[in-house]
């Protein structure tokens, strides 16, 4: 239901709580918590940072994003439909001689191609970047904390999901605790007829 | 990922005595005498022979003297921006830049013998039936283009010469002072060599068609210069690193961001090249078409003839490398990016080519005489730049950056 | 707050703090966020009243210009083209300087842009709105303008694809598009935090909504900073292109003075010029008006001022060039056209494009003039003043004596013409102040990335250096070997 966009396994009843977030004072700390957090075997987890913190993929053992195949794809389509459009109204739709050209004059729809490839790939890259992000999602149990509200601010959070394999309540808030975070609380999950959480 | 620093040594960057690198000047010094004998001799043989002669001969030196203002051109901006990225590969550049002198000798046939058979300015006779020419003949005469070529070599030499010597006394000297000297220095250069950069084009290489002219023709110049350069470095980079130093030295880093210039560059020149033919085809005037007209049609006989090699220059020197060039992988990946950057090389050489010859040929032709002064030229470049190279360390082992530059990241 | 310091001087080793001011980033949000959530002060008024009342003077002189038609234009049968087409080469310029720092900057990893972006891609947003309204209205038949998109029709009409006023309709209209989805994703985050910070719900719910949910995942930042960089690959070349474009518009006519194979480069260099004067004017007003001097510092300023000095010459190049250039071609069209330029009736509008363009940013090559606020507050106003004339010398001076001399004669603009101009400011203000007062005017998410406690990887030796000969057996020792970083 509500819940779709987390994730979640089917039997998402079982799942008292979403999991366990735990905020760190420094940049450094964090990097160093997320490398034992991928080494210690975690799945369904993420760092939330209010900016992006130079290369924490690598400590979180994340794959390089896709998106470039996207918007090389969209790209090109683009540029080749505007190529094809310049060429099917000057040859066939609307063929008229202007300055003693021929009708097919390529050079001629170099700018408008090269443009509408740009619009394309850029098109590509945002919807894309939103899509590959589940973005916009307005709903999530991680704004049910208080605490989280520093994440835009100055909190740099590491959250593991309880459906994680390996998430074992106390256990995985004395993991991270042990790891230097100075705040450890447990998230409810969110009720899918509950708004309040709405952000 | 293992933490802890990377050690890095300085011993192994500097060319071992006995090893290939060290033998390089002899065995490249005697390949250029060679080869310049040879077209010397061949160039004797007839007149068609000599007029082939200079103008192959002025596409080697255009060739290898790109290379090396490139290199210069490199140099001054890594000061002027006050990058730290390019240290490690700063020494290389500031080498191959000290080849200029060497070119600037080379260059004398052209401006002492050559002339005639080069420049039609250069002849009376149709100057004096040319009324265009007489009205250029205060800037294309034979005084003013050796005073000039001689005030551009000046120039590139003294700036060569000043900032592969001020990097090299850090060396010895770690003065932080000598990187602020080149810092502040580094902009008026820059203005100096575009505006030279810019005038030896349309002295050397526009004026091979005295009729014809180009607003944009110094960028043109300067775009496949900076393409060059960036090719030769990297080759000269990969080159060593495959001998054995650089090592933990040159990384993925650095080959990526010479890999995102060369394409950046690549994409320029394009954008220059298509930029100048498209707005004299567009407007179609035919004191301006007559320059493309001779590249794209070549002889009533044989129209294809040069229209090929125009092509090949559009998808070679852009279209093909490109692609190629665009995925970081292979900007990361040592023997892709060789290939990348060698193919670069040789469209840059077909560019020089393709201005020169068409003033020669109508139809394109090749000659012995264009390899020969090939291998000429480039022999004794080798050289220099192989005796340059083995002179002190590979890198500038004290400048203040270097440590921000061996750690450096790419976004 | 504490002190203002001086970051303008780059040690040899190491580089100079980007903002000062001892910020961390909590303050920073602080800092960034407070104008936006405290009540509308006074000054803001002073800027958005009479901006409000330029954009009305705008709006009058355009609809006089519907109902009575281009004849209220200076224009006349040599000069064809007057103010309309100066105000959209001048405005799309303006815009570029907002792309340069935002992509082009980025690229070249040149951080400081961080505190400077957000405002001057809203201002490339703005600019190239005021820039859209003149091919629009400048047609005359303004109820046909749709004609320059290609909508099937019922007269089975297109529109003419290989004519350069088509191109500007794609290169502005995409250029405009690409930026300001650039524009919003680089905002998403610090909607994020005002939306966090917000007190009431409307705030919530409508910051909320633009933020998207934003929450600072990582795995949502590694697809977002690649998008980013891909954005900023992207709009480099189409910002190239876009004033490409645009000179081609005069450069692929065979009129001496227009038809020049350097436009395009040209005609960009000037764009990002007249752009960075703009930012320059703006950024020294905002800076004081927002209490950002540590933010927006001194080295940001002669940065900018720096970029100035380099694009001013640049365009001092093309100038130079051109004129060699018309000599050198012997065509005694392209000789008069130039040396009109110089000598004859707008020889003023040259020479006060070359005294603003090429000698007013000269004094930046000395620090102490890079380092002056007064004085970097007037070039860039007279910069901007320059740019205007040198597309006005371009225009007026290359049509008013054509191949016919009994056609001769000289463009003079009248009261219309500069009411559109002027009123196309307000236009240009009016969007700026309510981007100041409702949206976050700096990245703040981006600015926290170059505080020294962003990094990592702080304090930790990364690479150690053995100068050579100081270890007989460090090589033995067998360093790592390249490509480490790989």
């Amino acid at each position: 239901m509500g819940l779709m966009h987390l994730d979640v396994p089917e039997a998402s009843g079982g799942y008292s709580h979403y999991g366990v977030l735990a905020r760190f004072r420094t940049a450094k700390a964090l990097y160093r918590a997320c490398e034992a957090v991928r080494d210690a075997g975690y799945s369904k987890w993420d760092a939330l940072t209010p900016f992006p913190v130079h290369g924490l993929e690598k400590a979180m053992g994340l794959k390089p994003s896709r998106l470039p195949f996207l918007v090389l794809a969209t790209g090109l389509t683009g540029a080749g439909l505007g190529f094809g459009l310049q060429s099917w109204v000057h040859i066939m739709a609307y063929p008229l001689v202007i300055s003693g050209k021929p009708l097919f004059t390529w050079p001629a729809f170099v700018p408008v191609t090269f443009e509408l490839g740009v619009l394309g790939a850029a098109l590509g890259a945002v919807l894309g970047m939103f899509a590959l992000n589940k973005l916009p999602t307005y709903h999530h149990p991680l704004f049910r904390s208080e605490n989280f509200a520093r994440v835009t601010d100055d909190g740099l959070f590491i959250a593991i999901e309880s459906w994680d394999p390996k998430y074992d309540d106390q256990a995985t808030a004395d993991f991270l605790s042990g790891l230097g975070a100075v705040e450890v609380e447990r998230v409810p999950i969110e009720d899918p007829r509950d708004d309040e959480g709405a952000a | 990922m293992s933490h802890g620093p990377r050690i890095v040594h300085l011993d192994q960057l500097v060319i071992r005595p006995g090893s290939g690198w060290a033998r390089l000047p002899l065995i490249a010094a005697a390949v250029g005498v060679v080869f310049t004998v040879v077209s010397v001799v061949l160039a004797m043989g007839s007149e068609e022979n000599a007029k082939q002669f200079f103008h192959s001969w002025l596409v080697a030196v255009i060739f290898f003297l790109g290379i090396g203002l490139g290199c210069l051109f490199f140099v001054l901006i890594q000061h002027a921006a006050k990058a730290g990225w390019g240290v490690v590969v700063r020494r290389l550049a500031e080498n191959l830049a000290c080849t200029v002198p060497l070119l600037a000798v080379l260059f004398v046939p052209v401006a002492a013998l050559g002339m005639y058979d080069l420049f039609h300015w250069t002849h009376a006779d149709a100057v004096a039936h040319d009324r265009l020419l007489q009205g250029k003949q205060p800037w294309l005469n034979e005084s003013g283009f050796r005073i000039r070529a001689a005030v551009y070599f000046a120039v590139w030499t003294a700036l060569a010469l000043f900032f592969r010597n001020a990097s090299r006394r850090q060396d010895e000297s770690g003065d932080e002072a000598l990187s602020h000297r080149m810092a502040r220095f580094s902009p008026v250069a820059v203005a100096l060599f575009a505006v030279t950069l810019t005038f030896a084009g349309f002295d050397w290489l526009m004026s091979l068609e005295p009729h014809w002219y180009s607003t944009m023709f110094g960028v043109y110049f300067f775009a496949g210069t900076i393409v060059s350069a960036l090719a030769a470095l990297i080759v000269l980079t990969l080159l060593l690193e495959s001998a054995g130093y650089f090592r933990g030295v040159i990384t993925g880093e650095h080959l990526h961001d010479l890999g995102k210039l060369l394409f950046a560059f690549t994409v320029f020149w394009a954008y220059i090249a298509f930029s100048q033919f498209f707005l004299i085809w567009y407007a179609n005037i035919p004191e301006e078409t007559n320059w493309f007209l001779s590249r794209l049609h070549g002889t009533p006989e044989n129209p294809a003839s040069w229209r090929a090699a125009t092509m090949l220059l559009a998808i070679g020197h852009f279209a093909i490398p490109f692609f190629f060039l665009m995925p970081r992988t292979i900007k990361r990946n040592r023997r892709l990016l060789m290939v990348g950057a060698l193919w670069m090389l040789a469209m840059h050489l077909w560019d020089v080519f393709w201005l020169v010859m068409p003033n020669l040929h109508r139809e394109m032709t090749f000659s012995l005489l264009d390899v020969t002064s090939l291998l000429g030229v480039g022999g004794l470049f080798a050289a220099t730049a192989g005796r340059l190279l083995s002179r002190g360390s590979l890198v500038p082992s004290r400048d203040p950056r270097l440590v921000e530059s061996l750690a450096f990241e790419n976004i | 707050m504490a002190q203002s310091q001086d970051n303008t001087h780059e040690p040899a080793a190491g580089r100079a703090p980007l903002i000062v001011g001892g910020y961390d980033f909590r303050s920073l949000t602080e800092a960034v966020a407070v104008p936006v959530e405290r009540k509308t002060p006074i000054g803001w008024w002073c800027f958005f009243l009479p901006s409000v009342a330029l954009l009305g003077l705008f709006g009058v002189s355009i609809g006089w210009l519907f109902w009575e038609g281009t004849g209220i234009w200076g224009l006349n049968n040599p000069v064809s083209w007057g103010f309309a087409i100066v105000n959209f080469v001048f405005w799309v310029g303006i815009g570029h300087a907002g792309t340069l720092i935002s992509a082009i900057l980025f690229l070249f990893r040149q951080k400081w842009r961080t505190s400077i972006n957000r405002a001057a891609e809203a201002m490339t947003i703005f600019a190239v709105m005021c820039a859209m309204v003149f091919p629009g209205i400048h047609v005359g038949r303004v109820w046909v303008a749709y004609w320059m998109f290609p909508l099937p029709n019922q007269m089975d009409m297109w529109p003419n694809f290989r004519s350069p006023l088509i191109w500007d309709v794609f290169a502005v209209s995409i250029y405009g598009t690409v930026s300001l989805m650039f524009w919003y994703v680089g905002l998403i985050p610090d909607l994020a935090t005002i939306r966090d910070r917000a007190k009431t719900r409307i705030r919530k719910l409508a910051y909320g909504a633009f933020a998207l949910g934003w929450r600072g995942s990582h795995r949502n930042w590694l697809h977002y900073e690649r998008a980013y960089l891909m954005l900023a690959g992207l709009a480099t070349p189409l910002v190239l292109s876009v004033h490409s474009v645009v000179s081609m518009d005069f450069a692929t006519a065979q009129l001496p003075g227009w038809h020049t194979t350097i436009f395009p480069p040209y005609f960009v260099a000037g764009a990002i010029f007249s752009g960075f004067a703009m930012v320059m004017t703006l950024m020294l007003i905002c800076r004081v008006l927002f209490r950002m001097e540590n933010i927006i510092t001194m080295r940001h300023l002669e940065n900018m001022a720096k970029i100035m000095l380099l694009t001013g010459c640049m365009v001092g190049y093309a100038y130079a060039i051109e004129m060699f250039i018309a000599w050198y071609s012997g065509n005694p069209y392209e000789q008069f056209a130039f040396a009109n330029r110089a000598l004859g009736p707008y020889a003023w509008a040259y020479w006060i494009m070359v005294s603003c363009n090429v000698i007013t940013p000269q004094l930046f090559w000395f620090k102490k003039m890079r380092n002056h606020i007064g004085w970097l507050f007037i070039s860039s106003i007279l910069i901007n003043i320059g740019m205007w004339f040198e597309r006005f010398v371009i225009v007026a001076s290359s049509l008013h004596r054509d191949f016919l001399p009994a056609s001769w004669d000289y463009y003079q603009a009248t009261f219309w013409d500069f009411a559109s101009l002027i009123g196309s400011f307000g236009l240009f203000f009016t969007m700026f102040c309510l981007f100041a007062r409702f949206l976050p005017m700096v990245a703040t998410a981006e600015v926290k990335t170059v505080l020294p406690e962003a990094d990592p990887h702080q304090g930790e030796e990364l690479v150690r250096v053995v100068p050579a000969g100081s270890d007989p057996d460090a090589l033995a020792q067998a360093a790592p070997a390249g490509g480490g970083g790989a």
